[in-house]
């Protein structure tokens, strides 16, 4: 159908359209037309991804009329099926745009992945990591490996990369829609590498959908993202946890295993530098001359030259020269080295030391002679001396990559970032297992490039209550927040909360775990299909199986259904899924138990039958003794004003809803949800679920005994089981066009979308 | 680490975990119980190379590597000579040709190249730039000094906020002194039960409790964000106005002279260019407007 929307055309590939799907795209125009940020939260399963890129294509075919307009649209999602998810609704639309308007329209979108996705070397694409992959793929066509080629022809290069170098560059990728194996094919039928094709393409193309980390993360942003247009607008899709992944992509944790592989990668650059120098030592010298001129000459570096790694570095170093004291190959291993013993001496310690980089940085003057100036530019001189050794594997060299650039951030940031040494584990503290955590605590120093380059920036999720908290963590200024909820014509979602409790103090209580048994026992026996079950940590979740166990509860609850449990290795797990589905599909049902912040609770959807009920035994607090979160919670009390506990339950509360919202993936979905914890029903927790959440709490469905929850889920249940047709939906939480247009409907309309 | 041993007595730190082991100036190990023995009368020589060594100037090893040990000593000296900073060369690329003069001998001296001359060129050195030596001792780099600054700034910091939870701390004691003051005096004074008096009392108390919660709840709000934006300033939700302008449209100009009639383009190069004011007038404008034609 076609909408218009505040005077845009809006080709939207559906029949019919929800109410809140207007709404959400009247508030990304708005957001569009001010060139501003937005975070717009959304349900689940109410084509939050449909109404992103209807509305942005739109936009975007306008926009030549309109010349500073959006010219790119980049799409960020967390896993490749997400992406490939994606690819597929923009297919469609693109169809739809084809049959409405007849023409073939020159719109080019793919989507990009890492090296193992889309290689078709037959003998690198068969490698298992996809570090190997990288590491392979980069010994076959590192610049000067292709150069040695021309005096040796035997030395073996990629021939899709060199078919791909020869000629792909002059041919743009025709217009047309790309997932990753159209682009492996398309490679294929030419011959050309399809990863670097889609790299090369996603200048040029209208719509990029690729993984966060491509943005956010400075060693591979720098790679991939440089050049993308101003113009453009990046949507984080699923942005719920962008501040962990900011975080996680700026800190460094270093073991004394790092440092032993350190050693040794030192130990080889040093031979390497023996040998070169006794039979090209020109080679060296001609590093030398280029680290006198300065670094900018040196980073000229051939798109292929990955040697990783480029951690923020504020431009002025770039040009200017590296300092004498590491402008020597060898002195610059003796450098590394002198870095290296240094930081094993700080391991050898015996109780946790946490200090700021400042103090860091004057210790090691005083410990080891080393000056802040040369820390800073250790990462880019690492990286050239590799280049100068023409080192093929560097998936040798992450250790030391990894320590150079623990070097640089921490001689550059004096801020946001704190060293945390710990001598053991907290839950073995008998053995030593010492980390050094250079842990960044201010997500907002690795997204900030991407507000401060791009247009529009828009942060979505199904879960972002409260959403005045990210602003603040992330430090932009949005123009709209707006939560919308979903329209359902009947209760398609029953939330109780139960009045159990536990709390750290009763959770190791017999009562409390029996407790929690029946209930899960009750529940059993009542819902028909799945039920997921979510606890707040691995090891809580051993302890109250074992018990139940015990108790002979289990034994109960497989009269009724079967149960699998997640664990933390990752293929157990989806072998387990993949049985409960099994189970779910015929015969009783089953119960997964899984684990909240788990891979489960965030990546797996639970549709229809799969899910008829989430039980969340608890409040997923994060560990709260972890050093690392303490120093993060005090830093956003002196620089951001929020406090602990806010930012606790703000975190508890995301994931909860996170792992609920797990079961309602769509309107004909129905599910029972279930908080199992008397601490939900206070205000200050209750006020940070999202809205479409809250809604459905009234003081009926509040603090409930367990027999009451299984009166309530029997009447609930028998209630969703009837017959469900389209036309009870249709002009209510359904629209056609005619009924979009109505004037009482745009009313409506105007209030689903919630202003903060 | 713990495979780390004395190379004489062979004893590692996994044998004997209090194992001190030591590294004199030529950089290699020796523990502590050797020591003690072969160099009772005070020197003597190395068990590995030979050097002549004295007992004093054996130091507890701290690193693993003990020629970094040996290192660190070396720079560490040639450091308090070779103290020039960066504001002393006239230009960067000077003080990095002095930087790396400066790692070249501290190379030299570690790995045992050509010491003597190496030797010899720090003491000229020293010999010729004593005044700048003395002068610089006190000094520290720029970065040093910037770090010095940080740290500073962060241990006000600290202190400032340790400095608040106090005075916070001290203000509650005083305000619940107060308020059993004030009972007492009421007990003393009023004519009221006493009864009654303890109840308003516990009302008062507790309302002070709260009060105090809330204080403590409320952090003092800043009213910037970090990018210089007001905090809660009101963000208007109106899209932007788009101005309804229509396009420019070039329209070629109609101008009344009243004189003879303008010559065509071709026909100006063929006459040369005249004095003629109605020429130039046409000249002037035929440039922009080719442009503005484009655009329309």
């Amino acid at each position: 159908m076609k909408l218009n929307i505040e005077g845009l055309l809006v080709y939207f590939p559906y029949d019919y359209i929800y109410p809140e799907q207007y709404s959400y795209m009247l508030e990304l125009k708005r957001t569009l037309d001010a060139k501003g940020h937005g975070v717009l939260e959304m349900p689940s399963g109410t084509g939050k991804t449909i109404s992103l890129l209807s509305l942005i294509v739109a936009y975007q075919r306008v926009s030549s009329a309109f010349p500073l307009d959006v010219t790119k649209l980049i799409y960020c999602s967390r896993t490749v099926p997400e992406i490939e998810k994606v690819v597929e609704e923009l297919r469609k639309l693109m169809e739809f745009y084809a049959k409405e308007t007849g023409e073939r329209n020159n719109f080019l979108a793919l989507a990009l992945s890492s090296r193992k996705n889309l290689c078709i070397h037959p003998e690198v694409s068969s490698l298992r990591f996809g570090k190997e992959v990288d590491g392979k793929c980069h010994s076959l066509t590192a610049s000067y490996i292709r150069a040695q080629r021309h005096v040796n022809p035997n030395q073996p290069v990629c021939r899709f990369y060199e078919e791909f170098d020869a000629v792909g560059r002059q041919v743009p990728l025709p217009a047309g829609i790309y997932n990753l194996d159209d682009l492996k094919d398309f490679g294929r039928r030419k011959g050309w590498c399809p990863y670097y094709l889609a790299r090369y393409a996603i200048l040029h193309a209208n719509i990029v959908v690729y993984s966060y980390h491509y943005l956010l993360d400075p060693k591979i942003a720098d790679l991939v993202s440089k050049e993308l247009a101003k113009k453009s607008v990046v949507v984080f899709d699923e942005a719920h946890n962008i501040d962990n992944v900011c975080i996680d992509s700026m800190s460094v944790n270093i073991t004394r295993r790092t440092l032993d592989r350190c050693q040794n990668n030192v130990d080889t650059l040093q031979n390497t530098i023996q040998k070169i120098k006794e039979t090209d030592a020109a080679k060296l010298r001609e590093e030398y001359r280029r680290l006198v001129e300065g670094l900018k000459e040196a980073n000229v570096a051939r798109e292929t030259d990955i040697y990783l790694s480029n951690p923020v570095l504020p431009d002025e170093i770039l040009k200017e020269a590296v300092p004498g004291t590491i402008r020597t190959a060898e002195h610059f291993v003796g450098f590394l080295r002198r870095f290296l013993e240094y930081l094993k001496s700080r391991l050898r310690v015996h109780h946790v030391v946490q200090e700021s980089a400042p103090q860091f940085l004057k210790d090691i003057f005083d410990k080891v002679c080393i000056d802040r100036k040369p820390l800073r530019f250790c990462a880019e001189r690492l990286q050239s001396l590799l280049r100068t050794l023409e080192i093929a594997d560097i998936a040798d060299f992450s250790a030391v990559t990894l320590i150079s650039n623990f070097a640089t951030l921490v001689s550059t940031y004096s801020q946001g970032f704190t060293i945390i040494i710990e001598p053991f584990e907290d839950r073995t503290p008998t053995i030593a297992n010492p980390v050094l955590h250079f842990s960044c605590m201010d997500p907002s120093i690795a997204i900030k490039p991407v507000f401060q380059r791009f247009q529009s920036v828009i942060i979505t999720s199904g879960t972002l209550s409260p959403l005045d908290i990210y602003p603040r963590i992330l430090d932009f200024r949005p123009v709209t927040m707006a939560s919308f909820t979903m329209t359902l014509n009947t209760f398609n979602v029953c939330l109780c909360l139960v009045a159990l409790s536990s709390k750290f103090e009763t959770r190791e209580d017999f009562a409390v775990i029996r407790n929690y048994g029946n209930l899960l026992l009750e529940m059993s026996a009542v819902v028909p299909d799945g039920i997921v079950a979510f606890f707040t940590s691995y090891v809580y979740m051993e302890n109250i199986v074992a018990s139940w166990y015990e108790q002979g509860i289990l034994e109960n609850i497989q009269r009724n259904k079967l149960i699998f449990i997640e664990t933390q290795d990752a293929a157990e797990t989806s072998m387990a899924l993949e049985k409960y589905q099994e189970a779910c599909e015929n015969g009783r049902g089953a119960i997964l138990l899984s684990v909240a912040r788990g891979k489960v609770s965030e990546g797996i959807d639970f549709v229809h039958h799969f899910g008829r009920a989430v039980i969340m035994f608890g409040v997923p607090y994060v560990y709260t003794q972890s050093r690392i979160l303490k120093a993060r919670l005090e830093y956003l009390r002196d620089q951001f004003q929020i406090r602990e506990n806010d930012f606790l339950t703000f975190d508890a509360m995301r994931h909860a809803a996170q792992c609920v919202g797990r079961a309602i993936r769509g309107k004909t979905d129905y599910g029972l949800m279930i908080f199992a914890d008397k601490r939900y029903a206070r205000a200050d927790k209750r006020g940070k679920l999202p809205r479409w959440i809250q809604e459905h709490i009234n003081d009926g469905s509040l603090n409930l005994t367990v027999d009451e929850t299984v009166q309530l889920s029997k009447h609930f249940l028998r209630q969703m089981a009837q017959p469900f047709r389209q036309e009870d939906q249709l002009g209510l939480s359904l629209l056609t066009l005619e009924q979009l247009e109505s004037e009482e409907m745009l009313q409506k309309i105007t209030q689903i979308a919630h202003q903060t | 680490m713990d495979d780390q041993g004395c190379p004489r007595c062979k004893t590692t730190k996994y044998r004997n975990p209090s194992l001190k082991l030591m590294v004199n100036v030529c950089g290699h190990t020796l523990c502590e119980n050797c020591v003690e023995m072969l160099f009772v009368r005070g020197s003597g020589n190395c068990v590995q190379c030979d050097t002549p060594l004295r007992k004093s100037n054996f130091r507890v090893q701290l690193f693993e590597d003990p020629t970094v040990d040996k290192e660190v000593e070396i720079r560490k000296k040639v450091l308090k000579i070779y103290n020039k900073r960066d504001f002393d060369f006239p230009s960067l690329r000077e003080y990095n040709d002095y930087l790396e003069q400066v790692e070249d001998i501290v190379f030299n001296l570690t790995n045992n190249i050509d010491v003597e001359n190496t030797k010899l060129r720090m003491e000229q050195y020293q010999r010729e730039n004593r005044d700048i030596i003395q002068k610089n001792k006190a000094k520290l780099t720029r970065e040093q000094e910037e770090l010095e600054e940080l740290l500073l700034l962060e241990q006000q910091g600290n202190e400032q906020r340790r400095l608040e939870a106090l005075q916070e701390e001290q203000r509650q004691l005083q305000a619940k002194k107060k308020n059993k003051q004030a009972l007492l005096d009421e007990l003393e004074q009023s004519q009221l039960p006493a009864t009654i008096l303890l109840a308003q009392h516990k009302v008062r108390a507790a309302q002070l409790e709260t009060q105090i919660e809330q204080q403590k709840q409320a952090v003092k709000p800043t009213n910037l964000f970090s990018t210089g934006i007001q905090m809660r300033q009101t963000v208007s939700l109106q899209p932007v106005p788009r101005i309804e302008e229509v396009l420019y449209h070039y329209k070629p100009l109609q101008v009344e002279t009243y004189g003879p009639r303008v010559p065509e383009l071709e026909q100006l190069g063929r006459l040369g260019t005249h004095g003629d004011s109605s020429t130039t007038g046409d000249l002037s404008w035929t440039q922009p407007s080719s442009e503005t034609g484009e655009l329309s």
